[in-house]
């Protein structure tokens, strides 16, 4: 690519980089320090600058309330079930909109960008409203599938496909290849980075959703994460340190599946797409 | 065609469905009495609670079940704050809530304002008590007819925290400090000799200002809903704690992990706080363990309370309930029962609204934490003083501006009289009310 | 009629017979095919939700009792102070923090996606890392940093011989604190948006602007923002929706205050609907927002639009 960059741009890009994974790692820092000490000794002052000995009493004190290994596998059902469904949904209507002009397109999509539009806090007393109807409070599918569909991933992906040649599309169509097959064997490969970047994305937010999830769940060992460790703010007393060991395992899984699909960031698939 | 179809369909399907009336599924006409017990109560409830709340009901279920054969209660820790989402959208969807609900003191009476039918009518199991109650929370939990619509729980019973240390050093006798005005000198001279505040407190939230209004005995509202915020107490509260920010006596913290580091680090030599803090301070505290006392509030003139409120809970069966009796039967064995709150104050720290309760002997008894001081005692006598305020059911609204208020008039410098009285017009436009 | 209806004109279809042949009878039934999943699920799911809460914007609360009050909540808007200033608000937003973030990750995603980088790997992932925090967490953590006493953004500048600041109980402050907080949280989730995007950028259009002899920046002014044009609009777009709806970071961090000076739409309309129970007027609020974001979501796009084609 780039052979010439010069020492001095590399350096200033080491710098840059450096700067913001200090400002990115800070705040976990103060996190790992409070999940390893009492919360009483998080408060002293001067505050403790290096991990202390309470990992271990602070993760029997998180399973105890909050019943954390529980909530941590609802969590994982209902997060990988979402986003294996809502990634398939996303991709194909983002490819539908890219790709394909049908009857009542416009439609479809105007209704799309308003529910991406509308605060979605004026939403929830109607969509309650159906859940209850349905008797599905206080269920898994209650928590995932009105969200299942959504505006963000759709339009992600419809962005993704626009910019993959329609020469190609034609090319396999004319080798006797059907739409979906085209759009299996031919486009998804492709997109493949932006796919990652959608499944990232889509459990991410299902991982850390908050409101919808405490509205829906009633039973505590139906919590998913979030909602237990909101439990865990009270109204005089807070359990700081049980909180942030708690937040620092939730990112974990986060992070396994980043760096999972990260791998699938690499340069020139749609080079080597079009040799083939 | 065919898909149009579809969509029709499936628009109309979905509509069908839910079927119920746009904005909100029909409220029951009126709020439902609960009727005179008759025998004994059985069947299952659900009730919604947070934090230590949720740790004494369960407690306490598991004694009630025993006690009462066939029944079954389940308890639910909602997490506290946001656990008013899930009460609002259950209340305006007209479906979804729990047998018995818990809401703090100052939310209860917007709620029970605003969703008038929508709490069972508890008077006939609370009428018999209500000499037994803490005043301010009986009133904050009578609907504007009269009917009383929850239990009382929890008090915030305030007082003065002093650190004796530091006074000792400054040469301050603490039993002198029974007016405002000679708390503010006090402070000053704890500032010269030892460079300390004079309490830590997050004035964005404006709740210092209401709970000493509180303890003046005046509030936003009047009780016959007007505004009356622009009053001399309210002035003179609000130009004491002006004088004590622009001397540099006030430390503002924001949030509680603020205030629980403010303590431990003895940045300040007083806290006028509600009883619950008590717990705070002996489980993040340890430290401090013999350097606190407690003794009543200064007041601002003779003749008024020694006490505010800060806090509390109530327990309210809503009028969704599935089984109002066994809810109500159950909120009276935990809240109008003196053992059952005195456990609770023992084992969760929550300061019974129940005064026959603080009768008990073991508020009397000497506190190692308080140095050897019967420190309860201070907050059980002051209990049934604590003033009734009229909340109204736009409190949440008028509180904001109030905070807005504050915090213009004690950080930005606004006169304390004209703040007031733009903050009593707004209040008083944007809720259609008069001015008092 | 909309920005991404607009981007579907003009670069959507791969072909459109003049009147309805077999292809397009064809390229509609597949279209609907894989739509379908999507438009069921959201016609389920949201057409009564969107429609009820548009009703209840026409209703008004007295007493508890709720009835038809035409347009009295939409008349209430315009004289309703807090409204303006929430939208003022959430444009300070959209003028500094948009601009700020997408930049910043714009930047991140090149330096990342260069062939030198050593730990490539290691770094996306830190600067990712901001946007895994839950919300819980997130809201504890910055305000123990951002505490004007003692906390550690205050001692940092301390080093440099700034006086600590009261970052949250002064309105300009406030401001700046929530810009902060915000860009911390959401620009490595933009940078992996456009570094996925960087990933379908042709080998072949490097190799031929290093033919012709451009220098970094160059290649980056016509070969990486050109090729990048759809993310950014994406980005950008998303990115301006998410601070006019802002509503997590000034509830946790802020509450709206000091002295409304973060309060913005969707906060004003949860304390007016959740805190209030006004859930007409809360509507009502609802469906202006929902009127400015379209407005500025076609702004953004024709600013953006591609004025070669």
């Amino acid at each position: 690519m780039e052979k010439q960059t010069s020492g001095l741009a590399q350096a200033l890009g080491y710098l840059f980089l450096l700067v913001g994974a200090v400002a990115s790692i800070l705040p976990f820092a103060w996190m790992l320090i409070s999940a390893t000490h009492t919360t009483a000794d998080v408060f002293a002052s001067p505050p403790p600058i290096l991990p202390g000995d309470q990992l271990w009493a602070n993760l029997v004190r998180l399973q105890e309330t909050t019943n954390f290994a529980q909530v941590c596998l609802n969590s994982a059902i209902i997060a990988v079930l979402y986003t294996v469904f809502s990634a398939a949904v996303s991709a194909m209507c983002g490819y539908a909109l890219a790709k394909y002009r049908f009857r009542g397109r416009g439609l479809v999509l105007t209704f799309i960008l308003i529910t991406m539009m509308i605060p979605m806090q004026v939403l929830l007393v109607p969509l309650f409203q159906i859940m209850a109807s349905l008797g599905w409070i206080d269920t898994f599918q209650a928590v995932i599938l009105p969200f299942l569909a959504n505006a963000f991933g759709i339009f992600l992906m419809r962005q993704a496909f626009e910019s993959f040649p329609d020469t190609l599309i034609e090319a396999a169509r004319i080798d006797g290849s059907g739409d979906i097959g085209i759009f299996f064997r031919v486009v998804l490969p492709v997109a493949r980075p932006q796919l990652a970047a959608l499944v990232i994305y889509t459990f991410m937010s299902q991982w850390n959703a908050f409101i919808w999830p405490l509205l829906m769940l009633n039973t505590e060992a139906n919590y998913t994460i979030p909602v237990a460790l909101n439990t865990m703010v009270g109204l005089s007393r807070v359990d700081y340190s049980g909180l942030m060991l708690g937040s620092l395992l939730t990112t974990l899984p986060m992070l396994l599946i980043f760096v999972i699909f990260q791998k699938q960031f690499v340069a020139g698939l749609l080079g080597g797409a079009v040799k083939e | 065609m065919r898909l149009r179809t579809l969509i029709t369909g499936v628009l109309a399907s979905a509509l069908a469905l839910t079927g119920c009336a746009m904005g909100g599924a029909p409220a029951p006409k009126a709020a439902p009495t609960l009727e005179p017990s008759t025998g004994p109560v059985t069947g299952e409830i659900t009730v919604w609670t947070w934090d230590v709340a949720a740790t004494a009901l369960k407690r306490l279920a598991t004694d009630y079940e025993k006690a009462h054969q066939g029944t079954t209660i389940k308890v639910v820790d909602v997490g506290y704050d946001n656990a008013y989402d899930k009460i609002s959208v259950g209340l305006q969807a007209g479906t979804g809530l729990p047998d018995l609900l818990t809401l703090e003191t100052d939310r209860l009476p917007g709620f029970l304002e605003n969703f008038p039918n929508g709490f069972v009518d508890l008077t006939s199991r609370v009428e018999p008590e209500k000499a037994n109650l803490d005043p301010s929370k009986l009133a904050a939990a009578t609907g504007k007819d009269g009917k009383i619509l929850a239990m009382p729980w929890d008090s915030g019973t305030m007082a003065l925290y002093l650190r004796s240390d530091y006074l000792s050093d400054a040469g301050i006798d603490p039993a002198t400090l029974t007016t405002w005005d000679a708390f503010a000198q006090a402070a000053e001279q704890v500032k010269a000799k030892l460079g300390k505040t004079a309490f830590d407190t997050d004035l964005s939230t404006g709740a210092m200002f209401l709970q000493l209004l509180q303890q003046r005995g005046t509030g936003i509202f009047d009780a016959n809903g007007k505004v009356v915020l622009d009053n001399d107490k309210a002035v003179a509260v609000l130009t004491f704690l002006q004088n004590l920010q622009q001397k540099g006596l006030i430390n503002n913290t924001k949030g509680w992990d603020a205030r629980v580091s403010a303590a431990k680090a003895g940045k300040s030599a007083f806290s006028p706080n509600a009883v619950w803090w008590t717990g705070t301070l002996t489980s993040e505290a340890k430290e401090l363990k013999g350097k606190w006392r407690v003794q009543p509030l200064p007041t601002f003139a003779e003749g008024e309370a020694k006490t505010s409120n800060n806090g509390g809970s109530n327990l309210a069966v809503p009028a969704q309930a599935k089984n109002p009796a066994l809810a109500a039967d159950f909120a009276a064995f935990a809240l109008l029962n003196s053992d059952n709150q005195n456990s609770m104050m023992a084992k969760e720290g929550l300061f019974p609204s129940y005064l026959p309760a603080l009768a008990s002997p073991v508020y009397s008894e000497p506190d190692p934490y308080f140095g050897g001081q019967p420190a309860m005692r201070v907050f059980a006598d002051l209990t049934s003083t604590i003033p009734a305020i009229s909340y109204t059911g736009d409190y949440a609204k008028a509180s904001e501006i109030v905070a807005n208020a504050t915090v213009e008039a004690i950080l930005n410098g606004k006169d304390a009289k004209a703040t007031l009285q733009d903050a009593a017009a707004t209040i008083a436009k944007q809720t259609n009310r008069e001015i008092g | 009629m909309s920005a991404a209806t607009a981007a579907g004109r003009r670069s959507g279809a791969p072909r459109q017979g003049r009147r309805p042949g077999a292809l397009e009878r064809r390229t509609s039934r597949f279209g609907w095919f894989f739509a379908a999943p999507a438009v069921a699920l959201f016609g389920f799911f949201f057409a009564y939700p969107l429609v009820a809460s548009l009703m209840q914007s026409f209703q008004v609360t007295q007493d508890g009792v709720t009835g038809f009050g035409g347009l009295a909540n939409y008349e209430k808007l315009a004289g309703d102070d807090l409204v303006w200033l929430s939208l003022m608000n959430a444009g300070i937003l959209l003028v500094f923090q948009v601009p700020l973030m997408i930049g910043l990750a714009l930047l991140l995603a090149v330096v990342l996606n260069q062939s030198w980088l050593k730990f490539r790997t290691t770094f996306r992932m830190i600067h990712f890392l901001p946007a895994v925090t839950t919300l819980v967490a997130y809201s504890l953590v910055f305000r123990v940093m951002l505490q004007a006493d003692g906390g550690v953004i205050n001692q940092l500048i301390g080093v440099v011989g700034i006086p600590p600041i009261d970052w949250l109980n002064n309105p300009f402050w406030a401001r700046v604190a929530l810009i902060g907080s915000i860009t911390w949280r959401w620009t490595g989730y933009n940078m992996v948006l456009l570094l996925a995007g960087l990933q379908g950028i042709p080998k072949e259009q490097y190799e031929s602007a290093a033919l012709d002899g451009a220098t970094g920046w160059r290649t980056f002014r016509h070969v990486v923002v050109p090729q990048l044009r759809p993310v950014l609009i994406f980005t950008s777009i998303t990115s301006t929706i998410g601070a006019l709806q802002l509503f997590d970071e000034n509830f946790i961090l802020t509450g709206g205050g000091p002295s409304n000076a973060t309060l913005t739409p969707v906060l004003y309309l949860y304390r007016v609907g959740f805190r209030q129970f006004d859930f007409g007027y809360a509507s009502a609020i609802a469906w202006l927002l929902v009127l400015v974001i379209g407005i500025f979501s076609i702004a953004q796009f024709w600013l953006m639009r591609d004025k070669e084609a």
